[in-house]
């Protein structure tokens, strides 16, 4: 099958997936509907029916960046800074501290797994087992948007959640960045050798150019044609650049997603170009990762994925727990609330793909981690946090329901006393008195 | 001045980008690819406030930052896009297809006929004898026989005869012109088109009997391109249907519907053998005239996700131009223009009044008709790969041609809307 007419059909069976089962599974079942791409993308790929070959998926590369630096676009533009200064700071810390917990340990033990298991040294582990470290930290909002709708969430512990999810998008790309950059050997034609730091600013520089590129580009103008290619050319070029310079292309969409949420009229109509976007790329982005996902049955593997999975669910929930604990934060928000950030998704498959795509060490073993951590979470991703919210949030349904009654039964008492209240024709004082 | 500004960060960005750039970077395609979006779209923008339509603009930032100017889109980089070009070509056929209604096609048809077949057999006939007797400029038909000179200029007459449907839609949904002019313009550009597949592949074929290719191969049978034709009208009718459906009971996602409808056809065609063009202009003919109505907001869907890839399709376009190889030929260029020009005049003016069309049609419809791009492109390169020798040089004579026609030819239809009244919007 030619190359261009499988892409077709991957996006066509996106699209679809993303109109008909996402929906259909998501409003049913609270099943988040995407792993399962996944599981295609094998199916499709050089290990089974060999209908996507090796050189199909390299020529897909363009779109995978471009994907990449959606995902980072799509996690940067929620943090708007007028947004961000209404939540109390006691939100920041705990999500901070979960976040840089999991970051702490997950990479610590998986460098450590890493080399025992294949017996290298442990500088050699660093990079991998960094790398790893800040894709654990990702988890999905796609939970938190199936369970409890995309819209402003006025509980304390969906906020919770809300910021949590937040503040792991921020570090995970942050700190892959800075992984990408340090990890980063190639020599300028032309100027001397970078230091990692240089590295990190032109990241950060690729994103800020792009996000202001888009501002002068749009001026004053808010028409759907001028913003969609706009936006486009300025995600491709901010992706690509970052890319062809062998950097993170989702840390630099991801301060330009930052750029333009802090600096738009309205933020909100490039939200929605974006979303438009977002899920069917996301599918044609796990469907590839599964043809590319090349396993291994090798026991030192499964070692390295049971420190991945047991010390990040470690890290979300007890991490989260006890930070709160610390600061007295379970009357609002619970001790449990680390358990909506237990699903990972488009993010965590983003960069483990863009991982992947590089000569990085152990690329298939940190792949492989990434993906059965989508694999078994994200379905499940709504439930974790219905489960974490449910407890908190049920005396205030109860509460909202009660207030409801009491409502209704006053308007009732009074409709009965005063019955051309009924029509809106309200008696005045002096006709009602005897 | 915002244009500017936006040009030189821009040039600024490449530079200190390819300045950093390693060994092991390879061509960023990608990055070229936003590049050439916000580049020409800028210069597009700064082409407009000099009276200019965008797509001179986006060809002049192809024709800057391409192979003749800065070369940041190098050759490898325009064979790496080459599938954005062909995405710009389906979406453009299918944007002609649904510009027709029957209902129109009904009250023009008879008009646009009779001005597409004055045009055609004055401007066939007039370009085949301006290079009959200017062969002596020509090196490779100096000395050539009677025969030879014959063939060589009914192909390149053939390929003459085309025009673009490309800028006619692009600067039709630039301007949003939808009055008489603008439908006359396109209806004649959209029959043409159809009627040169026709004609190119009868003068091939009678070439080929005249002036036989020197490896025997190359030519094009009839059952090929009965094929071609009537195959494509097939998986056309098909594919217009499959979006006529979609577009009755589901209706959503229009916009990325529209991108894979494009992308589906053009793969699908390709595969078949049938052509390209014809199968998107029936799918966007008969999507438009089964959809009960609403194909107006898929085509507004489409007109949005065809935007930025006409930016980089006639960005790309530019980058193809060789200004250099113009200068020499243009002992023979500039007559083969102006007769084309005439001819084309000529043709409108006797037919639209043979049809007794209004005369703001009747003098301006040539306007619309001088550009030149993709289609030409594509047969002169068939002429190329047919006679491997001559073709070669008769190829170059015909892309310096269509490199003046695709400069010239947006410019003067954008005038003749102005001055019918037609222009709604400088853009």
């Amino acid at each position: 099958m030619s190359a261009p007419l499988l892409l077709i059909l991957i996006a066509a069976l996106a699209f679809l997936a993303t109109h008909v089962a996402y929906e259909w599974l998501a409003k049913r079942l609270l099943i988040v509907s995407g792993a399962e791409y996944l599981v295609l993308g094998v199916l499709l790929g050089p290990h089974a029916t060999k209908l996507v070959s090796p050189a199909a998926i390299e020529a897909f590369d363009p779109i995978v960046i471009l994907a990449i630096g959606w995902m980072g676009i799509a996690t940067g533009m929620p943090l708007q800074l007028q947004r961000l200064v209404r939540i109390p700071a006691v939100a920041y810390r705990l999500s901070l501290v979960e976040g840089l917990l999991t970051l702490a340990l997950v990479a610590t033990g998986v460098a450590s797994a890493i080399a025992y298991a294949f017996q290298v040294p442990l500088q050699e582990a660093l990079v991998p087992a960094l790398a790893l470290g800040a894709i654990a930290v990702a988890s999905t909002p796609a939970g938190l948007d199936v369970a409890y709708g995309d819209g402003t969430r006025s509980a304390p512990v969906l906020r919770q959640i809300e910021v949590a999810q937040g503040m792991d998008g921020l570090i995970s790309v942050l700190a892959f960045g800075i992984v990408m950059a340090w990890a980063h050997t190639a020599i300028p034609l032309t100027v001397r050798a970078l230091t990692t730091t240089e590295w990190v600013v032109v990241t950060l520089g690729i994103g800020v150019v792009g996000g202001t590129l888009f501002h002068l580009f749009l001026g004053g103008e808010t028409s759907p044609d001028r913003l969609f290619i706009s936006l486009g050319g300025a995600i491709v070029l901010t992706s690509g650049a970052a890319a062809f310079l062998q950097l993170s292309p989702a840390l630099a969409a991801f301060v330009m997603g930052v750029v333009l949420a802090n600096s738009m009229r309205h933020p909100a109509s490039v939200l929605q170009v974006l979303r438009t976007g977002e899920r069917p790329l996301y599918y044609v982005l796990l469907l590839l990762a599964g043809a590319s996902w090349n396993p291994d049955s090798n026991i030192v593997w499964w070692l390295v994925l049971m420190h991945y999975v047991v010390l990040r669910t470690l890290s979300k929930l007890w991490g989260s727990g006890i930070a709160t604990w610390f600061n007295g934060a379970q009357q609002s928000v619970g001790l449990d609330w680390g358990r909506g950030l237990v699903g990972q998704g488009r993010l965590t498959i983003a960069l483990a793909m863009d991982y992947a795509r590089r000569d990085l060490p152990f690329a298939d073993v940190i792949f492989t981690c990434a993906a059965a951590s989508v694999l078994f979470t994200e379905f499940f991703a709504a439930r974790f946090v219905r489960s974490a919210a449910a407890p908190l949030l049920a005396p205030l349904e109860q509460f909202t329901v009660t207030t409801s009654a009491v409502v209704d039964s006053v308007a009732e008492t009074m409709t009965q006393r005063f019955p051309e209240w009924r029509s809106g024709d309200a008696p005045s004082s002096d006709e009602r008195t005897p | 001045m915002r244009r500017i500004v936006i040009l030189l960060v821009l040039y600024a960005v490449m530079q200190g980008i390819f300045l950093l750039g390693s060994a092991e970077s390879g061509v960023p395609t990608l990055m070229l690819f936003g590049f050439l979006i916000l580049a020409a779209y800028s210069v597009g923008e700064l082409a407009t406030s000099f009276g200019l339509p965008k797509i001179v603009g986006y060809m002049l930032a192809g024709l800057f930052f391409g192979p003749p100017g800065l070369a940041y889109v190098s050759k490898p980089v325009i064979v790496e896009l080459a599938p954005v070009s062909n995405l710009a070509i389906a979406l453009i056929a299918f944007l002609a297809g649904a510009e027709l209604q029957i209902a129109e096609i009904r009250a023009r048809g008879i008009g646009i006929l009779k001005m597409m077949s004055a045009e055609l057999v004055l401007c066939f006939v007039g370009v085949a004898a301006v290079i009959a007797l200017l062969r002596g400029q020509l090196p490779f038909l100096a000395s050539a026989p009677g025969t030879e000179v014959l063939a060589f200029s009914l192909l390149f007459a053939a390929v003459a005869v085309v025009h673009s449907p490309a800028a006619t839609i692009a600067l039709l949904s630039e301007t949003k012109a939808n009055g008489p002019l603008a439908r006359y313009t396109l209806g004649v550009v959209l029959v043409m088109d159809v009627a040169v597949v026709l004609i190119f592949s009868a003068v091939l074929a009678a070439a080929r009997a005249l002036v036989p290719p020197t490896d025997g191969s190359g030519g094009v049978q009839m059952g090929t391109v009965l094929w071609e034709i009537g195959g494509a009208v097939l998986v056309g009718a098909v594919l217009g249907l499959f979006v006529a459906l979609y577009l009755r009971f589901i209706s959503r996602e229009l916009f990325i519907f529209a991108i894979l409808i494009a992308l589906l056809g053009a793969e699908i065609a390709k595969i078949l053998h049938v052509e390209t063009l014809l199968t998107l202009l029936v799918a966007g003919f008969v999507a438009e005239n089964a959809s009960g109505g609403h194909g107006e907001k898929f085509r507004h869907a489409m007109e949005r996700a065809a935007a930025p890839i006409f930016v980089v399709f006639f960005a790309l376009s530019g980058a193809k131009l060789d200004p250099a190889s113009v200068l020499p030929l243009w002992t023979i260029v500039v007559p083969v223009v102006l007769v084309r020009m005439l001819a084309i005049w000529g043709g409108t003016t006797l037919g639209a009044r043979w049809a007794g069309l209004d005369p703001v049609v009747t003098k301006y419809t040539w306007y619309g008709l001088v550009s030149q791009a993709g289609v030409a492109f594509g047969l002169a390169a068939v002429v190329a790969e047919v006679y491997p020798d001559r073709g070669e040089a008769l190829r170059s004579l015909l892309l310096a041609t269509i490199a003046i026609n695709q400069t010239v030819g947006p410019i003067l239809f954008r005038v003749a809307l102005k001055r019918s009244g037609e222009l709604k919007s400088t853009g």
